[in-house]
């Protein structure tokens, strides 16, 4: 049985840090096996990324036409 | 950029290292807002003992210390290592800028020279320690816009220090330095614009873009605003001792810069991206009125001789500056700074489930934050108003005093709500 990779949508474009990583590190402990996150921030977060690995998780960063940031988290066993 | 880049809990110092400094500092505008009520003549002239004890309570007592605080904590992130000997330092200087300021304070009040002996002793040693320590640091910082302007500040408080040592060894009565007017006014002026605006304006170019969500600050403007800042305060300095003609040109350079940084400011908050209501924009904005109000106040100096001779001149324009400028950009920073060490050490300290401690914003209630600003803002109109209605001088200063001790309630409402949730201190 193939677990459905499913993406929760977290839009901090705006928010006031330290804001979006609150919500980042809310929806971690939200998240399900075989689920990522999909961050939009208005800036890179570089804070948020010691805390990510510390908890286990990796990201990847894209920066997006319009100068705004995506970024793809998911624990740092799962393939994909 | 380096400052968010090393953000980092094993470079951070422990809470109570800068902590002390915050919560030492609302004592001290209760303490100027005592000297108001206690001596109103203190807002009768520049010069009166009362006068000097009261600005001096405001600049080292309330800025410097707050300042001080907020630049240990900011320092090993800049430098991307921890200070050295952090816990030492951060003691030897808040102690001794304690005692010092109140010996100050003392000196001035009492006419007693010994007691300017020991500020003397006090504020050199301390401040010394403070510098060669952000001295290290700062040598290995990155540089970069915010970097520059931390620099060229910090060089600005030694040379107020020196400054100002030399003026009280004067008034200690062991030694008669030459050229006393210049250095009042060099030490005034390093001060005032060395010191504060400029490091001011070197955390504003990260802090209003991150914090109020605004577009950057026009390049150009960030990269030489400090520097230009800078180098017209060491030629109003020469221009006073060898060709004073060009002082007021001088001022009008300096009056310039101050009105591009305020209304650069205040065009950028006026872009944010979201439009929320928050007491630290709202303690910026009243502090970029205070700097354009301070250009209005020195440009009519220029054209009524009159007032420009006037006691009440130099008074409004010491209002607007530290009290309505300076006072309100560090109380609005410090709504910023002590909720989010709090949150910041909480969540480290306890590798905490989010929702299980509170987030940075629940660690004040907005609604005691906005009564103090409102009380702050009243203290500033009040405080203005007694510069030319002296009936208006109690008054104002029981504000001030009502607002300082509510910023030092709602600050340690914070520091309770932290410790509630078993945050350690050192």
């Amino acid at each position: 049985m193939s677990i459905p990779t499913q993406e929760i949508l977290v839009d901090a474009r705006g928010l006031e840090p330290p804001e979006p990583m609150e919500k980042v590190l809310q929806t971690l402990d939200l998240l399900r096996p075989g689920q990522s996150i999909r961050l939009l921030l208005h800036r890179e977060p570089f804070p948020l990324y010691p805390l990510l690995a510390e908890r286990g998780y990796r990201h990847a960063t894209r920066m997006e036409a319009d100068g705004s940031y995506v970024i793809l988290i998911r624990p740092a066993g799962e393939n994909r | 950029m380096s400052l968010q880049a090393g953000l980092s809990f094993e470079q951070a110092p422990p809470f109570a290292l800068p902590l002390r400094f915050f919560l030492t500092a609302p004592l001290f505008l209760l303490a100027a807002a005592g000297l108001i009520v206690w001596a109103p003549e203190a807002l009768a002239s520049r010069w009166a003992p009362q006068a000097l004890a009261l600005t001096h309570a405001l600049t080292l007592g309330f800025l410097a210390m707050v300042m001080l605080g907020a630049l240990l904590q900011m320092l090993p992130v800049v430098a991307g290592e921890s200070l050295p000997a952090a816990r030492r330092v951060a003691w030897i200087s808040h102690v001794s800028l304690v005692l010092g300021t109140l010996a100050l304070m003392t000196g001035f009040l009492m006419a007693e020279p010994a007691a300017f002996g020991i500020a003397i002793l006090l504020l050199g040693g301390g401040f010394a320690v403070f510098l060669a320590a952000a001295s290290i640091s700062l040598a290995r910082a990155v540089a970069g816009v915010t970097v520059n302007g931390i620099r060229l500040a910090v060089l600005s408080l030694a040379v107020t220090l020196l400054l100002g040592l030399a003026l009280a060894l004067l008034r200690a009565g062991w030694w008669f330095p030459p050229a006393i007017e210049t250095a009042i006014a060099a030490h005034a002026a390093f001060g005032l614009l060395g010191w504060v605006l400029l490091l001011v304006i070197g955390v504003a170019w990260q802090v209003v873009p991150m914090f109020q969500i605004t577009p950057p600050y026009p390049p150009r403007l960030a990269r030489w605003l400090a520097a230009a800042l800078f180098a017209l305060l060491l030629l109003h300095a020469a221009a006073l001792l060898f060709f004073p003609a060009a002082v007021p040109i001088v001022d009008a350079a300096l009056a310039g810069a101050i009105l591009a940084f305020a209304v650069a400011t205040l065009r950028l908050q006026s872009r944010r991206r979201r439009k929320l209501a928050d007491v630290t924009l709202d303690y910026w904005r009243l502090g970029m009125a205070s700097l354009l109000a301070c250009v209005v106040v020195w440009l009519a100096a220029q054209f009524w001789p009159a007032w420009a001779d006037s006691d009440a001149y130099p008074l409004l324009l010491g209002v607007l500056f530290l009290g309505g400028f300076a006072v309100s950009v560090v109380c609005g920073m410090l709504y910023k700074i002590v909720p989010f060490l709090a949150w910041f050490h909480l969540q480290a300290q306890l590798q905490a489930k989010a929702g299980s401690i509170p987030t940075m914003k629940e660690m004040i209630a907005e609604r005691r934050m906005r009564g103090q600003f409102r009380l702050h803002l009243a203290a500033c109109v009040l405080l203005a108003g007694a510069v030319l209605w002296p009936q208006l001088a109690i008054a104002a200063g029981s504000v001030l005093a009502l607002s300082a001790l509510l910023l030092w309630v709602n600050l340690l409402s914070a520091v309770r709500r932290f410790s509630g949730y078993g945050g350690r201190f050192s």
